[in-house]
């Protein structure tokens, strides 16, 4: 097959550039709104990155399964139980197309259980918060949930072709996430004098913490620059949190609920609600290992991975047997 | 139909319900905690279309009874007491190990198989349409469990010898599936539900090639839970407690 | 014995009986059977699916167009050779998904990408995909009522079984109360 000389057209990157050009033809491909595919040349960074942030990606949806796991055997009546375990259900689906994401970089899910059993990788630290009430379930559905929205929605174009597609499908299952959620709160906060302090203490419980799932202000996060200039993100941490802000703090107080920030308030010049400043140092304290439920969750994730040794040996022999069979 | 007969078959269906409601319920109980990712998906599936097939039999109970069906289902969950639940003693019983679950998910697949192909000519309309429907369902459910409870019987000396305690706990209690009583023998003179002693006949001889084929032994002996479902062990006090903990908090009331 | 997370299989799902199979993503299974039900159990929790084939993603072969431009792929066979059945998908479209366009004779792997890279090569096909037809376990059409048919019974897990809005405008509507 002939080559394609270096100089016609547009480039895809070929092998006898060197590594300068190679990147310029990489990112010229980004900036095109190319799709990079496995198979494809890239930076090792941006493999790395990729990797690190799938991973992450794809642990939060795991250990998120946990809170609202803990639930469905409370759930008061069978819609709710039904809609609660196919949430859940959802969730290990969604770690389960993530993980594929980020195998497709080389990563193998081994390694990537391993890394977050033994406390090296990170995941979201919104999990690392109890769920206390049965009110919890429809504030974090609208809450967490809503704010994950927003982030997939932005990762649905991100420029790794597996973990764009990834995003793309889960996008279109995680939006009844937020409404069962949604739905539940609104029902409380016009519901009973128990219910309406049920949800309007879930509430003080998980606003902070969702905001802070969005990650350090754009100055103090070292990974942004890169990760939008390669086309992995197309919007920073603060612009998301303001979205979300601008989303979910008018409609919870239209209820008649409140929210745990006396600085919350509706800005006219620029059209955005304006919070009070995030408690960062509980934020790393969190990030770090030591939120309320850190231990907890990688225990139980460490149990079912112990647990389930024989189980997954024990088809792997079948398996084998079979093949040679 | 005959006034008796109505009462009868509403109870034989809250029985139905409540077997798939409590099973359903221990299997929900393994999402997050399942050996690896995709059976968190696939046993999560079990259970719920188990908790579609409760809503099902309790509103077939509901229309026999002029009860609401909207509201009925949840009253029978939300309101009973654990004493007045009839559902059979195995699925009540706490998961266990990954053995354990899976072959007694098996075990009540391969009955509802049996129960439901009978169901499909019941004399009730109602119940034959419904019957026809789940077994469509449930036919993943036997493909899944089976394929699984070979796999394990099969695998290891490891996974054979859980496969086998679990099968000697739970195939006594299996039996009580298909345990006679008289209101379900006169039911079955009437047309509307199948003969239980021909049910056992066919999942017995169902069952066995499976499990043998699996290298597992069936256990002699007795069925070893009462024919009648009213006893039921103390895991299901504390299972309904736990269930109904919310609800309880404030009767009839929107969530 | 080495604990693992199972061999990974690739999924391809046909929504529509007119419509080719596209790439859903991959499953982990020990053995095809259990990769046709994870696949069942992972892609198909939402309408609409006919069909499912799972096949071992290390026996499949991959271009992209950019490798093609520095990968010298075998000649056209001379002669009808030992040849066994790839098929052959196509990623056509950035946003879009690998998606099945026929099938070549081949007598190994990368003859086949050679192959199907002459036959189905277009100016906008972006990667090419072949495996051997042999590999390929499928869903039978018997199972599609069992397998497919319930996933369109749980309208819960579509967002318009939630009615939001409404309830959101009916407070809105209401007038004010006293707190």
């Amino acid at each position: 097959m002939a080559r394609r000389p270096a100089s016609a057209g547009s480039p895809l990157v070929d092998a006898s550039m060197n590594e300068a050009e190679r990147l310029e033809a990489f990112e010229a491909r980004i900036h095109r709104g190319e799709k990079i595919e496995p198979g494809d040349w890239m930076p090792d960074e941006y493999r790395r990155q990729l990797i690190r942030m799938i991973s992450q990606h794809a642990h939060s949806e795991i250990v998120g399964m946990l809170p609202e796991g803990a639930w469905i055997t409370r759930a008061p009546n069978l819609r709710r139980k039904l809609v609660l375990l196919a949430k859940v259900q959802d969730e290990a689906g969604h770690g389960q197309y993530l993980y594929h994401a980020a195998e497709t970089l080389g990563a193998t899910r081994e390694e990537m259980i391993e890394a977050l059993l033994s406390g090296r990788a990170k995941y979201s630290s919104i999990f690392n918060y109890p769920s206390l009430s049965w009110a919890d379930m429809g504030v974090i559905g609208w809450f967490v949930d809503g704010a994950a929205i927003l982030n997939q929605t932005m990762l649905a174009r991100c420029s790794y072709g597996p973990y764009s597609r990834a995003n793309i499908r889960i996008s279109a299952e995680e939006s009844f996430h937020m409404k069962q959620g949604k739905e539940q709160v609104i029902l409380m906060s016009q519901g009973t004098p128990l219910q309406r302090s049920m949800v309007q203490d879930a509430v003080d419980r998980w606003w902070w913490p969702t905001i802070m799932m969005f990650g350090p202000h754009d100055h103090d996060s070292p990974n942004s620059p890169v990760l939008i200039r390669w086309g992995i993100k197309t919007k920073t941490n603060d612009q998301l949190r303001q979205d979300f802000v601008n989303q979910v703090a008018p409609e919870v107080l239209e209820l008649g609920l409140s929210l745990p920030d006396p600085s919350l308030h509706y800005d006219e010049a620029s059209g955005n609600w304006l919070t009070g400043s995030i408690d960062w140092d509980e934020f790393w304290r969190v990030v770090k290992g030591d939120g309320p439920c850190n231990a907890e969750r990688i225990a139980a994730r460490r149990k079912a991975h112990a647990d389930g040794e024989w189980v997954r040996e024990a088809l792997a022999a079948y398996a084998e047997r079979q093949a040679t069979a | 139909m005959k006034a008796e007969h109505r009462e009868s078959l509403a109870n034989y269906l809250t029985a139905l319900g409540d077997d798939e409601l409590i099973l359903a319920h221990r299997g929900s109980e393994w999402a997050g905690h399942a050996p690896i990712l995709e059976e968190d998906i696939a046993f999560a599936n079990l259970a719920l279309d188990e908790l579609g097939h409760a809503s099902t039999w309790y509103r077939l109970a509901a229309e026999l009874l002029n009860e609401d069906p909207e509201r009925h289902p949840d009253a029978l969950v939300f309101a009973r007491p654990a004493s007045e639940f009839r559902n059979v003693r195995m699925v009540e019983l706490p998961n266990g190990d990954w053995a354990f679950s899976m072959l007694r998910q098996y075990l009540f697949d391969a009955s509802e198989q049996i129960r439901l192909s009978a169901l499909a000519s019941s004399q009730y309309p109602g119940l034959a349409q419904a019957a026809a429907k789940i077994r469509t369902e449930e036919l993943y459910h036997l493909r899944h469990t089976s394929a699984w409870v070979r796999r394990l019987g099969l695998g290891t000396q490891q996974s054979n010898r859980k496969m086998q305690a679990a099968l000697d706990l739970l195939y006594p209690d299996a039996l009580q599936l298909f345990a006679e009583s008289a209101s379900e023998l006169e039911l079955a003179q009437a047309g509307f539900v199948p003969q239980p002693d021909g049910l056992l006949v066919s999942w017995k001889s169902y069952v066995r090639q499976d499990l043998t084929a699996s290298q597992l032994r069936i256990p002699d002996g007795e069925p070893s839970a009462p024919a009648g479902r009213s006893e039921h062990t103390p895991h299901l006090e504390r299972l309904v407690a736990d269930m109904q903990q919310v609800a309880r908090l404030e009767a009839g009331v929107d969530w | 014995m080495r604990d693992t997370q199972w061999p990974r299989f690739q999924v391809f799902h046909q929504e529509h009986p007119d419509r080719p199979h596209t790439n859903a993503g991959a499953v982990h299974a020990p053995d095809a059977e259990l990769a046709l039900q994870n696949a069942r159990d992972v892609f198909v929790r939402r309408p609409d699916c006919v069909s499912l084939w799972v096949v071992p993603a290390d026996q499949i072969l991959s271009l992209t167009a950019e490798e093609i431009e520095h990968t010298d792929l075998p000649p056209a066979p001379a002669g009808n050779g030992d040849s066994q059945r790839y098929l052959v998908f196509i990623k056509r479209t950035q946003v879009g998904s690998h998606e099945h366009v026929g099938a070549v004779a081949a007598a190994s792997g990368p003859a086949a990408l050679g192959e199907a890279v002459r036959r189905f090569g277009t100016a906008d096909a972006l990667v090419w995909w072949v495996v051997s037809e042999s590999l390929i376990e499928r869903t039978e059409a018997a199972e599609v009522g069992s397998l497919f048919g319930p996933a369109k019974d749980k309208p819960y897990r579509d967002q318009a079984f939630y009615h939001t809005t409404t309830l959101m405008r009916q407070i809105r509507g209401r007038p004010k109360q006293e707190p």
